[in-house]
């Protein structure tokens, strides 16, 4: 056959031809080795690293949050959120159906998570289901082998112990959001996902709450799987995580609790103080919210509820409703009298039920009249007539500037956010609010409103609370404060040079006080005072001196109509009379009669003061509170 | 069939070890590549042999397998395959449309067929049908001058064209441009007229062109596009060479040792025991590793073309360097692929590539050209 036969061509040279043209096609190939492995190696050495260990972050424990005795209010317990693993989970419409069968949930509310998170990289589990409880974790953990990529992930919490306790005192926690990340205080250390204190002192003292994240270095596989733990050979590859300051506040959690119980059904706000630091005792204000919804998945629904549903759960009445402080007013309006000489202690003004100033009838809130009054009955009688004429002699910028040294008129400035001013009215004021329009002018009738309390005056009940400290003290006028000290971590760190800070002294005369003081006493335990429903039991021996305030919402006219139109009802009072400890300042929103609805509420906050305070004494007696018969006034 | 004395005394012992090193070789870089710590296989009972390797195991096995192929294709006579090598060429074309009608599909393409017990891949025997077949023609119709004219090339051109167009049409891109290279790189073996390549290039960059818009599938332009900038989609058609890249590169000079690169052990390498099989070894061995397989890839293509040199008829010379080519084609792409300057093309690296069909063939290629080289000076006389 031809094909076994020697060929005529060479194959020598062209086998020669062939293997010259592999060895370069060789050569070149190791070219391109020679760049990839030894001119870029290091490189190439430092993306491998880069794929390899990821950066884990230990989250630090948050600090916790005390009342003044140490009983925790606001701490960290385990959370378990069901997670989806999209690099493990297959068939996901099959896997989220079983899912959404297994916990009772609507498979779109969990598709639509798993959609949200397409945005993140696929080694993130993304969150299914956040804060299950117990039963479901059980559920999820029987039904395994049928829920590829789902699991159960732990993550420490948030927990408000007692709930909705001084909620708005204490605020809540929350991812931080674009804007909060963006802003300068906090673009230095925060992460996107990290929980922040967006309210009340969560917010406020969120510096020292915070802590310091750690970190470590994992090794993980491309689906992200941690398999090694480079902190094993050197420990360098982990700084540890600091956990956040404890906060002790000057809260008492009886108090505070007795506060929010006498609130539960009603809209308002009270305000609890020591007298003689301003620490602040008890700030309560209702209706609240549970802060403990926050650590959940909060529909938008629940959302707009909290934020800007009915009674707008987010405002804290305590500091930043301003209603007319009414009756209460009265006290303040007593000693600038006195002060001023305007009137003698014992000068007596005769009340007809009304007063006539420049062709208008101004009427007392008793019709029939008190008849002659001095200054102390005016007080427990709350006279109007008395104070009209009392008003009209001082002029409208002397009630102003008394009021601005009890702390009315601009903020108290208490440690926390967006606190309320308030305002008392003046000349001035009118002429700069008014400014070129003809409601400019200041009209001599507008200050007998101001007198007792109405009118454009304006105060929060934690204004009123420092201003009736004031009172109780001889003239001391604190910041209200908040916080007793600041502790690290198992005794690390602590501060606790948090003082009374006394911001204004009124230079009252003892007994311009003590006259005021008197009446006070005699508004809650005279035969004709307003406020008798704000006794203590009897048998405690503790006198309590308090004024009741009833401020309009409209004129009188629309009253009736509706609930929105009710008065506002108030009630101040300190205890005990002679010795004073404790001040509290009441509102009820729409509560109608100071004495009615305010005065049992202060009532309740200082009856479990002193239970605490004076818990033998409390103890001897009977235990039963006797009601008492409801006094009319306002 | 048999092999005597004279036979043993040709016997080319360097391509013979070249042909054992490589696969054992490629164990190694297997038992790395498919490593799991959690796994323990304990043959015999023998804790010294713990495995940790399934793909090492059966590669083993195929390895059996293939020496025995090996040796099958050794001692069968040249004379044998050039009788056969129409029939051959035929049978493999009717398994090409066999696959066509009735083949399995995975991943997209039909490329099996299933007999039960066991799958038959028949593109890995076309390249050897192809080789057979194409010389015996050649050698039987070389060319009248001292080139191929344009007629002259209409048949052979034919011969490796069908079975091209049918594997094409699977699809299976890698293989049919294996098919066609053989087939070209034969016939320029012979001599093809300067003129007609020139016409040939021209045709071809015609035809390329033509195929962007006309052939290719989407995904197949995808990878030939990522090829110029695989970060812009890095956790799709970039990925794998991305990762290939940054396994290779990373290995420096010296590799990051055996069972210790992070991007095989982590599972960042995709296709690590297959087609990305060098990432494995350039990675955990460095270049010093890359130089030692391109090395000897280069040695054995050497011992190839020498056979080719040393032969002293057409047929066999033509074998050997379409088996030569073949191997050879199959090298540059798979480390031009894994390496970024080819597309990502799913051609297996000879010997070292896990995979049954392929070891299989290529030994059993090798084990052809160990009987040509041993029987040359035998067939010359008769």
């Amino acid at each position: 056959m031809y094909a076994y036969e020697k060929t005529p061509l060479n194959l020598s040279s062209r086998a020669l031809w062939a293997l010259g043209l592999m060895l370069f096609c060789f050569v070149v190939l190791l070219g391109r080795l020679w760049y990839l492995q030894v001119i870029r190696g290091s490189y190439f050495k430092e993306r491998s690293e880069n794929n390899r260990v990821r950066t884990q972050y230990l989250p630090p424990p948050r600090g916790k949050i005390l009342d003044r005795h140490g009983e925790v209010i606001a701490k960290n317990r385990p959370s378990y959120d069901i997670v989806l693993y999209v690099t493990e989970v297959g068939d996901v419409e099959s896997v989220l159906q079983q899912l959404a069968q297994l916990t009772d949930t609507p498979y779109e509310a969990l598709y639509a998570k798993y959609e949200k998170g397409k945005r993140v990289a696929r080694f993130i589990p993304r969150v299914l289901l956040p804060h299950v409880d117990r039963e479901i974790i059980a559920k999820v953990k029987a039904n395994r082998w049928r829920l590829p990529g789902i699991d159960v992930r732990y993550r420490p919490s948030r927990w408000y112990v007692h709930g909705d306790l001084a909620a708005h005192l204490i605020g809540y926690i929350r991812e931080i959001d674009e804007a909060q990340l963006k802003s300068p205080a906090y673009a230095a250390y925060y992460r996107s996902g990290d929980l922040v204190g967006k309210y009340g002192l969560e917010r406020k003292w969120e510096q020292s709450l915070q802590g310091r994240r750690g970190r470590k270095n994992i090794v993980v596989n491309v689906h992200g799987v941690k398999i090694n733990d480079l902190t094993a050979t050197d420990p360098s590859y982990q700084t540890e995580a600091i956990a956040g300051q404890s906060i002790k506040l000057t809260i008492d959690l009886d108090v505070q609790r007795a506060a929010d119980e006498a609130l539960k059904e009603i809209k308002g706000g009270v305000v609890a103080l020591q007298v003689d630091t301003g620490e602040v005792l008890a700030m309560a204000s209702s209706p609240r919210f549970d802060p403990n919804i926050f650590t959940g998945d909060l529909s938008a629904q629940e959302w707009s509820d909290i934020v800007s549903g009915p009674g707008k759960k987010l405002n804290n009445r305590a500091m930043q409703g301003t209603y007319p402080p009414g009756s209460t007013f009265k006290t303040i309006m007593g000693i600038a009298a006195l002060e001023e000489g305007v009137v003698g202690p014992h000068e007596t003004v005769y009340c007809p039920g009304h007063y006539t100033f420049g062709g208008r009838r101004f009427h007392c809130h008793k019709r029939s009249g008190h008849g002659n009054v001095d200054l102390k009955q005016a007080i427990i009688q709350s006279c109007d007539v008395y104070f009209y004429v009392v008003g009209q002699r001082l002029g409208v910028d002397r009630i102003h500037d008394y009021a601005n040294r009890f702390g009315l008129g601009h903020a108290t400035g208490i440690d926390l956010y967006h606190e309320r001013p308030g305002l008392v009215p003046s000349t001035a004021w009118k002429k700069k609010r008014f400014e070129g329009t003809e409601q400019e002018k200041w009209y001599p009738g507008e200050t007998l409103s101001v007198a007792i309390g109405q009118g454009a005056n304006l105060a929060t009940p934690l204004q009123m609370a420092v201003a009736t400290a004031a009172i109780s003290n001889g003239g001391k006028v604190f910041k209200p404060q908040l916080l007793k000290g600041i502790y690290g971590a198992e005794g690390t760190f602590q501060d606790e040079s948090f003082s009374p800070e006394v911001v204004g002294k009124l230079s009252a005369q003892k007994r311009s006080l003590k006259l005021v003081q008197d009446a006070m006493v005699g508004v809650v335990h005279a035969e004709k005072g307003t406020a008798r429903r704000a006794r203590l039991p009897e048998e405690w021996g503790i006198r309590v001196a308090g004024k009741t305030g009833t401020s309009q919402v409209v004129s009188l006219a629309k009253k009736g109509e509706s609930k929105k139109y009710e008065h506002h009802a108030w009630f101040i009072g300190y205890a005990p009379a002679d010795k004073p400890e404790i001040a509290v300042a009441a509102l009820i929103e729409n509560g109608g009669h100071g004495g009615v609805a305010a005065a049992p509420v202060v009532r309740q906050v200082l009856e479990a003061y002193f239970r605490k305070t004076r818990p033998v004494l409390v103890e001897n007696s009977s235990e039963g509170i006797v009601p008492r018969e409801t006094t009319e006034g306002g | 069939m048999f092999i005597d004395r004279r036979l043993i005394a040709q016997f080319d012992w360097p391509l013979f070890v070249l042909s054992i090193v490589l696969p054992v070789l490629g164990l190694f870089v297997l038992y790395s590549a498919g490593y799991d710590p959690d796994l323990q296989i304990i043959p015999f009972n023998f804790e010294q042999l713990t495995i940790q390797s399934h793909v090492f195991l059966k590669q083993l096995r195929f390895l059996v397998v293939a020496l025995i192929g090996m040796f099958l294709g050794m001692i069968t006579g040249t004379r044998t395959w050039y009788r056969f090598s129409y029939f051959f060429y035929v049978g493999v074309v009717l398994l090409l449309v066999a696959v066509l009608l009735f083949g399995a599909i995975s991943h997209g393409s039909r490329r099996w067929l299933s007999f039960g017990a066991f799958n038959l891949q028949p593109s890995e025997l076309v390249k050897v049908a192809v080789v057979l077949c194409l010389a015996r023609y050649i050698s039987k119709h070389p060319p009248k001058k001292s080139y191929y004219g344009f007629k002259e090339l209409l048949v052979p051109s034919l011969l490796f064209g069908l079975p091209m167009g049918l594997i094409f049409l699977q699809p299976d891109l890698g293989t049919a441009l294996t098919v066609g290279a053989i087939g070209f790189a034969m016939l320029l073996f012979v001599g093809i007229r300067p003129k007609l390549l020139v016409g040939f290039g021209v045709m071809g960059v015609l035809a390329a062109v033509a195929s962007w818009f006309f052939v290719l599938h989407d995904y197949q332009k995808r990878r030939v596009l990522v090829l110029f900038d695989p970060e812009s989609n890095p956790r799709g058609e970039g990925w794998q060479i991305i990762q290939s890249k940054i396994a290779v590169g990373s290995g420096e000079l010296f590799g990051k040792g055996y069972l210790n690169g992070s991007q095989t052990q982590l599972e960042f390498l995709p296709e690590r025991t297959t087609d990305f099989i060098f990432c494995v070894l350039a990675e955990e061995w460095g270049f010093a590793g890359s130089l030692l397989v391109v090395g000897l890839f280069a040695f054995l293509m050497y011992r190839l073309l020498r056979v080719v040199a040393k032969s002293k008829d057409l047929y066999s010379a033509l074998v050997v360097f379409g088996i030569a080519v073949f191997l050879f084609f199959h090298v540059v792409v798979n480390l031009g692929m894994v390496i970024g300057l080819f597309p990502v093309v799913g051609l297996p690296l000879p010997l070292l590539s896990y995979g049954g069909s392929s070891l299989l063939t290529v030994m059993f290629c090798l084990g052809i050209v160990l009987g040509i080289s041993m029987r040359k000076t035998v067939f010359t006389s008769s």
